[in-house]
């Protein structure tokens, strides 16, 4: 369980880092994924580039209504953020569902999102508040909403070249409630099924499933029919209709009931 | 027991310097200029091997086959088992031209770092050719240990009797996971023809048994040095396959060699647990009186023999008649060759697998004949001891009614349902072998009346610094700080048996007390006695039995299948106990172990024979917020074959959990088997099939 062999570089700021990124490169955020593949030989890039070094990167604000977290923000920061908890609070369940406190302490944001983990918490709740992410390149900025964003199991649309450096997550509705529900063996492990829901009042509603499918997706069919009037448990039985097996099918529809409940209670 | 020191709930007095990390485990042993060992593991679980290739550019890099070692290192040896057979097919330390379980040690590279063995270990080539795998004990044709028991008039029992019930169960392979992985460093000194060994073992003896046996050396010629270590439950009981190796390249290449193996050694190719299935036979008369029992167990025991891998097979065996009074019994198992890493002694061995069995098949007998499941019990249960079992074990002393009365009093059993859950209660009881054999220990006088015992018996976590030191001060009317023990090292500790089967209070503390007393006897013939004077003890006896009763109460949810263990009542009879503190942690850590295997835990191969559960993504153990409250309550019968009436208290915990929540989950979903993990998906399909 030692790593095969790697450069390593560690920059001090975005400008630093841009150029180091070409084909073959890791982008080391806070190591919770990227250093057991290390060490599994599972990931074998030729150089490591750790960003850990990079201040710019590490900042939660509110600005015109929207939340901006910059990609190196550990998880814990955002879990004790008082804003977030306020005016995000579908983030706050979220986060603190993800492994222990001492993943949380080292674990970055933007590092949840990059790796693209279908079964992790933060790319969906984010999917379900309608977050978009912010990638630069030497030949500047791109932004993409998680549609665009997530391509499949730990696969992004981020080019080598590009280091994603911040995700915006827009002012939720008046009197949105937000509800998150997951499963996992033991607490703190990988979650087996999972629902995130936001539901306001003047009709807007966002459910998504963790580890239902290749990425995190809106179940718009849900959405649909909450609106028009469905009870929660048909909403969810929607939401869940396309997973396979019966068994997942049946915990992850109990799931998203919980997290609609949660969102309308 | 009766002492200032003894009976009281001591806090250990190891655990301040454990827990500001002042220990040394084995990887903190770095011996200056060390040769570092990664292994090249096979990846397939059974393949011929046409040859290993050392590419040449390997700079700075060892490389070690079986044909380097060939003359240097035999097979692990085997222990038989008493009235069986048992193959010998022991394991080799390194693989000559056949592989038998993915991760099987096929080559040893020796380099200046872990790192840069790894690095090598890559390009070693092996020339496998894949074979077809064998992965279940029911299909394999080769048995590997065999044994049966008849006693009594079984058949005339079984035909005779008003009812015959019959049940079949499985219980999975488990890994053994101790926070320490396993690790050895060697040393060769080619003047004085000496080979030191650092392990983590849970004792000396048998890696110095083993070693010499494995070497072809005298013992004399072997110091072992056991340092602090990080748990093993079972899985670091006799030499490894590695260690051999670690022994046997430091001889060779004259080298200081070191090897700490990572989690997914540990996972991959650490002897394993359980992997044993059986079909239970049960004749009653038509008062509910047990007549007979017949069993026939299956074991999946793995690709070859490690040294103990028979024992708890025969265990299980000799303990099927469980608590009750069964005056026939015919019990076979056969434990069958297959291509997974070998299975061994953890945490029960071979206890928890024959109080699942049984007390499975006698709540099946209860449901079939319309009797309590308690009432059943108590109609069969051994009251009068000593008692000879048709088996042809003794139980030493026991009150299984008492045990049984304060489980349902404490449980406060639960039995209903509603749309959303169902709830039960089942009760699970154990009788267990513990002890036996000898063990030994040295009491030195220090100065200034201080006491210095060698143990024979030496900790993985136990607490014997604390309990020895409990039952030695008592004796001698000094403190316990007065009071130092000494553990773990082949050239002080007085040659002894080791840390196993429950047997350090009963078999070591006993040696404890007696050299102690042995001192001071000495110190009364002298006047002035002088530091230094010294005496020794060796104990001896047969097997004492512990015993138990266990109750849950589980709620299933219907919607997901979900299983909650809403709480969890042990009771434990282990004799006289030294320290209730120490008990009272033994039987939760055991329980927690026992919760983990009822709900998580598998160590589960693909159809080609790949571990799926290699780290702890497919491997998961409880954590604290799984654990439900554990009450905890001892009987104390005395066993009559110690000084200080003690048992073993050390896996109780993990043999009465998983028969007793089992019995619960059965309960609350009207009697249908599933076999364990109760994993959700089970549950719901189970709760599926019963309907609302």
């Amino acid at each position: 369980m030692k790593p095969a062999p790697f450069d390593y570089r560690a920059p001090a700021s975005i400008d630093e880092a841009l150029p180091l990124l070409v084909l073959d490169s890791a982008v080391l955020a806070g190591g919770q994924s990227l250093v057991p593949l290390l060490n599994l030989r599972l990931a074998r890039p030729e150089l490591v580039v750790d960003i850990n070094g990079i201040a710019e990167l590490d900042y939660i604000r509110a600005e015109d209504g929207a939340l901006r977290i910059g990609a190196m923000t550990r998880q814990a920061t955002l879990e004790r953020s008082e804003l977030v908890r306020e005016r995000w609070p579908l983030l706050h369940k979220a986060v603190e569902l993800v492994g222990h406190p001492q993943i949380r302490t080292r674990g970055t944001v933007g590092g949840s999102v990059a790796h693209a983990d279908p079964a992790a918490e933060l790319p969906v709740a984010l999917t379900v508040l309608g977050a978009r992410y912010r990638l630069r390149s030497p030949r500047g900025d791109r932004v993409l909403d998680g549609a665009d964003l997530f391509r499949g199991p730990l696969y992004t649309a981020r080019e080598p070249n590009e280091l994603l450096v911040e995700i915006e997550v827009p002012e939720q509705p008046d009197g949105a409630g937000s509800g998150f529900a997951e499963h996992a063996r033991t607490h703190g492990d990988f979650a087996t099924a999972g629902a995130a829901a936001v539901v306001a009042p003047e009709g807007h509603t966002a459910i998504a499933l963790l580890g239902a499918g290749p990425v995190p997706a809106r179940a718009e069919a849900a959405e649909r029919a909450l609106v028009d009037g469905a009870e929660p448990r048909e909403a969810a039985a929607l939401a869940a209709r396309d997973v396979e097996d019966e068994h997942r099918r049946a915990l992850c529809a109990e799931l998203a009931r919980r997290a609609i409940e949660e969102a309308m209670a | 027991m009766t002492g200032r020191l003894a009976g009281r709930p001591l806090r250990r007095r190891e655990d301040d310097r454990i827990l500001r990390g002042d220990t040394r485990y084995l990887d903190d042993i770095d011996p200056p200029g060390a040769a570092h060992v990664a292994f090249v593991r096979s990846p397939f679980a059974h393949a011929r091997i046409g040859g290993v290739g050392v590419p040449d550019e390997l700079d700075g890099v060892t490389v070690i086959t079986a044909a380097d070692l060939e003359g240097r290192a035999r097979d692990l040896p085997v222990q038989g088992i008493e009235g069986g057979r048992v193959a010998s097919e022991g394991h080799p330390v390194l693989a000559r031209d056949e592989v038998r379980y993915s991760g099987q040690p096929v080559a040893a590279v020796l380099a200046e770092s872990r790192a840069l063995a790894e690095d090598a270990a890559e390009l070693v080539e092996v020339d496998y050719e894949p074979l077809e795998p064998v992965l279940a004990a029911g299909d394999s044709e080769v048995a590997l240990s065999e044994w049966r028991r008849v006693s009594g008039d079984v058949d005339g029992a079984f035909e005779s009797a008003a009812h015959v019930v019959s049940a079949s169960h499985a219980l999975p392979r488990l890994a053994p996971v101790p926070m320490e992985p396993r690790g050895a460093i060697a040393s060769y000194d080619e003047t004085d023809d000496l080979l030191t060994v650092w392990v983590s073992a849970q004792d000396s003896h048998r890696q110095l048994a083993g070693l010499a046996a494995v070497l072809d050396r005298p013992e004399e010629s072997i110091h072992v040095i056991v340092p602090d270590v990080g748990g093993a439950f079972g899985s670091k009981g006799v030499v490894s396959p590695e260690t051999a190796v670690v022994a046997a390249a430091a001889m060779a290449t004259g080298w200081t060699v070191k090897w700490a193996e990572d989690r997914e050694e540990n996972f991959i190719a650490s002897y394993q647990g359980r992997g044993v299935e059986a079909d239970v036979e049960l004749a009653l008369d038509g008062a509910g009186t047990m007549l007979a029992l017949r069993a026939r167990i299956r074991a999946d025991l793995g690709g070859y023999l490690m040294p103990t891998t028979a024992i708890p097979g025969h265990t299980t065996a000799m303990l099927m008649c469980g608590v009750y009074d069964i005056q026939a019994a015919d019990v076979e198992i056969m434990g069958m060759r297959t291509n997974k890493v070998p299975t061994g002694p953890y945490r029960g061995a071979g206890r928890p697998e024959a109080a699942y069995f049984v007390e499975r098949t006698v709540d099946v007998a209860a449901r079939e004949l319309g009797i309590d499941p308690l009432e059943l019990r108590r109609r069969n249960l051994i009251r009068d001891f000593p008692y000879e079992t048709a088996l042809g074990w003794t139980y030493d002393s026991g009150d299984y009614v008492r045990c049984l009365e304060l489980a349902e009093e404490l449980v406060k059993p639960e039995r209903h349902s509603d749309d959303t859950r169902v709830v039960g209660t089942g009760f699970g009881m154990y009788v267990e072998r513990a002890g036996g054999m000898f063990e030994t220990a040295v009491a030195e006088l220090l100065p200034e009346g201080r006491v210095l015992i060698r143990s024979g018996s030496s900790p993985h976590g136990q607490g014997h610094d604390t309990t020895f030191a409990q039952l030695a001060a008592d004796r001698l009317g000094v403190g316990i700080e007065d009071v130092e023990l000494r553990f773990g090292d082949s050239k002080e500790v007085p040659r002894g048996v080791g840390t196993f089967a429950s047997r350090s209070v009963a078999m070591g503390g006993s040696a404890v007390v007696l050299a102690v007393d042995a001192l001071k006897e000495k110190l009364r013939e002298l006047k002035d006695p002088p530091p230094g004077i010294r005496a020794s003890a060796r104990f001896e006896s047969d097997l004492v039995f512990s015993s138990g009763a266990y109750a849950a109460v589980v709620e299933i949810e219907r919607s997901t299948g979900r299983l909650r263990v809403l709480r969890l009542v042990a009771v434990d009879d282990a004799g006289t106990i030294v320290n209730p503190l120490l008990a009272e942690g033994q039987v939760i850590g055991g329980t927690a172990q026992g919760l983990g295997q009822c709900l998580v835990e598998e160590a589960a191969y693909d159809e080609e024979g790949n571990p799926t559960f290699a780290s702890f993504l497919g491997y998961s153990l409880l954590t604290a917020a799984e654990m439900p409250p554990v009450e905890a309550a001892f009987v104390e019968s005395p066993s009559p074959l110690n000084p200080l009436g003690a048992k073993g208290i050390g896996e109780g915990g993990a043999i009465g959990t998983p028969a007793a929540v089992a019995n619960a989950v059965a309960d609350a979903l009207g009697g249908r088997r599933v076999d364990p993990p109760f994993t959700e998906e089970k549950l719901w399909r189970a709760l599926r099939e019963a309907g609302p």
